[in-house]
């Protein structure tokens, strides 16, 4: 089966047109660098003073730079990914680096809106805005944008939420 | 009948929960009873053991007098405890399921338990609407209460409902009951508890060592392997006769319910509400559907993965009638018949891959330390190959995806296949998910999300602009906005 529409071209969904705050990237880059310092220091004192398991040093060395690439590359990738839109319609958001995933929920189904900061993403002024529905696998979660973009958009979500009747299921 | 409060409508428990909750409190409290029978066994030690057998019985008293429950118009309300006042209240338009089950003391006195399901509440027990100890005239006639509302509300109906039988249990079936996964799990840890009680008991069996080696140890360890697969295979066959016993699946037009009533000892009889189910899921894993079999649950709206157990459909039983219950409860002969369409090469390919990759990851370790260990890691080696190209040949078949009668069909899996039928009525949200290897080979995971089952229903690698027309398809105008060309 190829996917022609009504008119006999190929459709495409394209990525949603906003991107998430520039300062994302800092706010993974120290979460990030934060986690791999917490994994290596542990790892060291465990071969270490500890004497929990031998570990020889290049692999910790290894380890180590595995991490400080990853806190600095992935967080790059990640926000060429993460987009957003909200439409009158839908809400519609693509997120993750390796395996990317884009979710579109209606309108009509969308149950609360959640907004949340983590103490690091306070730090950089970010916020979380998760979307839910009736469903557990339909949650749609918009991370690091801006603090003030983000209460426009919950305002927004819940006016256009609220307009639509149904109990969302 | 029951004691009813004219005032405010509240009613009471049945009256033969009297006998019910004082005996139940006092087999709670035995191990105290038999601590204070044991401790004191002076002259004070009669007067403590009629204190302990007097404190239940009160407390299963309180319990009765204290626990009453009504039914307004617009609501279900449960209301107990003495100090801790503690009232539940639904809507009835949030009501999913009705549950009846029976314990053998229930079921001497005539009683019923009573649950409502209403998707809503968590499995700590807090929003859990339960009616301990109702007759069973009155349990049905509430049930048929609740589940009529969405229906036609006509409060003089008879009570004696018109019941369609739609499946009875044949006994033949217990053929498939050592098949299933969860047969076998039960069957193992009643297995595991047997083993342990003995070693606690200390007691093994006497060994003549001469009789072993006449014997072989070949021999020995086929006949312990032999025992082993029966004992599990009769503890699989007592596991499926003890839940589906007496099982029938009926439908009511008048309330619009499916019923299901089976169980040995304990009753249960669950109600879904027609309105409430919006699709269905045929489980074939490899062993049942090599024996042509399958088992069948509703994909009911709002009732989550934990509560699963109220939406099994039809256990274990031949594919043939799975398939025409699965037709009835959609009303539809389409999701459940339709050859599917084929997710293509790309598809099957990635497949391949991702059976035979670990598959050679295994037969490559057997091979290395069949050189340096024994030989006969080759066997190993040879049969994690054969395992993954059949693995792959029966994952690639199983793929592929129909949008037909209203109903998006979905089917994937091989050791648990799984073809799934959901209204595209109650999709509500899509989520297209691919990693960089499918994006690399153009597919992508295409998932409708529901708010009943499993939560959602996998189309599993599908050709990028297929998902994007299917899901079109399926539920025109909600994609629009972010197709380009």
């Amino acid at each position: 089966m190829s996917a022609p529409g009504p008119d006999g071209a190929v459709l495409r969904l394209r990525a949603p047109s906003e991107r998430v705050s520039p300062r994302a990237r800092l706010m993974w880059i120290t979460t990030d660098t934060l986690r791999g310092v917490v994994i290596v220091v542990f790892l060291s004192f465990a071969t270490g003073p500890w004497h929990w398991f031998d570990l020889p040093g290049w692999v910790l060395w290894a380890i180590a730079a595995l991490l400080l690439a990853y806190a600095a590359l992935v967080p790059q990738w990640r926000y060429l990914v993460h987009r957003w839109e909200v439409t009158d319609t839908a809400v519609y958001t693509q997120t993750g680096w390796w395996a990317r995933e884009r979710r579109i929920a209606p309108m009509s189904r969308v149950q609360t809106v959640d907004h949340r900061e983590g103490a690091v993403s306070r730090l950089f002024r970010l916020s979380t805005v998760r979307v839910t529905t009736a469903s557990s696998a339909g949650a749609l979660t918009i991370e690091g944008l801006d603090r003030d973009r983000a209460l426009a958009i919950i305002e927004d979500l819940t006016r256009m939420a609220d307009s639509v009747p149904g109990d969302a299921t | 009948m029951d004691p009813f409060d004219e005032v405010h409508g509240w009613h009471r428990l049945d009256r033969r929960m009297l006998l019910v909750h004082p005996v139940r409190e006092v087999v709670r409290f035995l191990p105290v009873l038999i601590g204070l029978l044991l401790f004191n066994r002076g002259t004070e030690g009669g007067y403590w053991g009629l204190i302990g057998v007097a404190i239940p019985v009160g407390l299963g008293l309180l319990r009765y007098v204290t626990t009453s429950y009504r039914l307004t118009p617009g609501r279900v309300e449960v209301r107990n405890g003495l100090l801790n006042k503690r009232v539940v209240s639904t809507p009835l338009d949030r009501v999913r399921t009705v549950d009846l089950s029976a314990s053998p003391i229930h079921r001497a006195l005539g009683l019923v338990t009573l649950r409502v399901g209403t998707g809503q509440s968590n499995d700590k027990g807090d929003g859990r609407l339960d009616l301990d100890g109702l007759s069973v005239p009155a349990a049905e006639q509430l049930r048929s209460r609740l589940l009529r509302v969405s229906g036609a509300p006509d409060p003089e109906v008879p009570h004696e409902i018109r019941r369609r039988v739609v499946l009875t249990l044949d006994p033949s079936w217990v053929r498939f009951a050592p098949l299933t996964s969860s047969g076998v799990v039960i069957a193992g840890a009643a297995l595991g508890l047997l083993t342990q009680g003995l070693r606690t008991f200390e007691w093994a069996p006497t060994v003549d060592e001469h009789e072993l080696q006449r014997l072989g140890v070949t021999v020995l360890v086929l006949g312990g392997l032999a025992t082993i697969v029966v004992v599990l295979c009769l503890l699989a066959v007592v596991g499926y006769v003890v839940t589906n016993f007496g099982f029938v699946l009926s439908h009511t037009a008048e309330d619009g319910a499916w019923h299901l009533r089976r169980g040995l000892f304990t009753t249960r009889e669950t109600s879904l509400d027609d309105a409430r189910v919006s699709g269905v899921s045929i489980g074939e894993p490899l062993s049942l559907r090599l024996a042509g079999g399958a088992r069948l649950s509703a994909i009911v709206t709002g009732l989550s993965k934990k509560q699963q157990g109220s939406s099994v459909l039809v256990p274990p039983a031949p594919r043939g009638e799975v398939d025409r219950v699965a037709a009835e409860v959609l009303g539809e002969d389409g999701p459940v018949g339709i050859s599917l369409v084929s997710h293509g090469p790309r598809a099957r390919r990635r497949r391949w891959t991702r059976a035979l990759v670990p598959a050679a990851a295994v037969a490559v370790a057997a091979a290395v330390a069949s050189y340096y260990l024994t030989p006969w890691f080759v066997v190993v080696a040879l049969a994690a190959l054969a395992a993954g190209v059949v693995l792959a040949v029966d994952r690639a078949r199983a793929l592929g995806h129909a949008l037909v009668d209203g109903h998006l069909v979905a089917r994937s899996g091989s050791l648990n296949r799984r073809r799934e039928a959901l209204a595209t009525g109650s999709v509500i949200g899509w989520n297209l998910r691919s990693t960089w290897f499918q994006r690399r080979a153009g597919l992508a995971d295409l998932v409708a999300t529901t708010a009943g089952g499993r939560q959602h229903v996998r189309v599993l690698d599908l050709p990028e602009d297929d998902a994007v027309a299917l899901a079109r398809a399926a539920q025109g105008g909600l994609l629009e906005p972010f197709l380009v060309l």
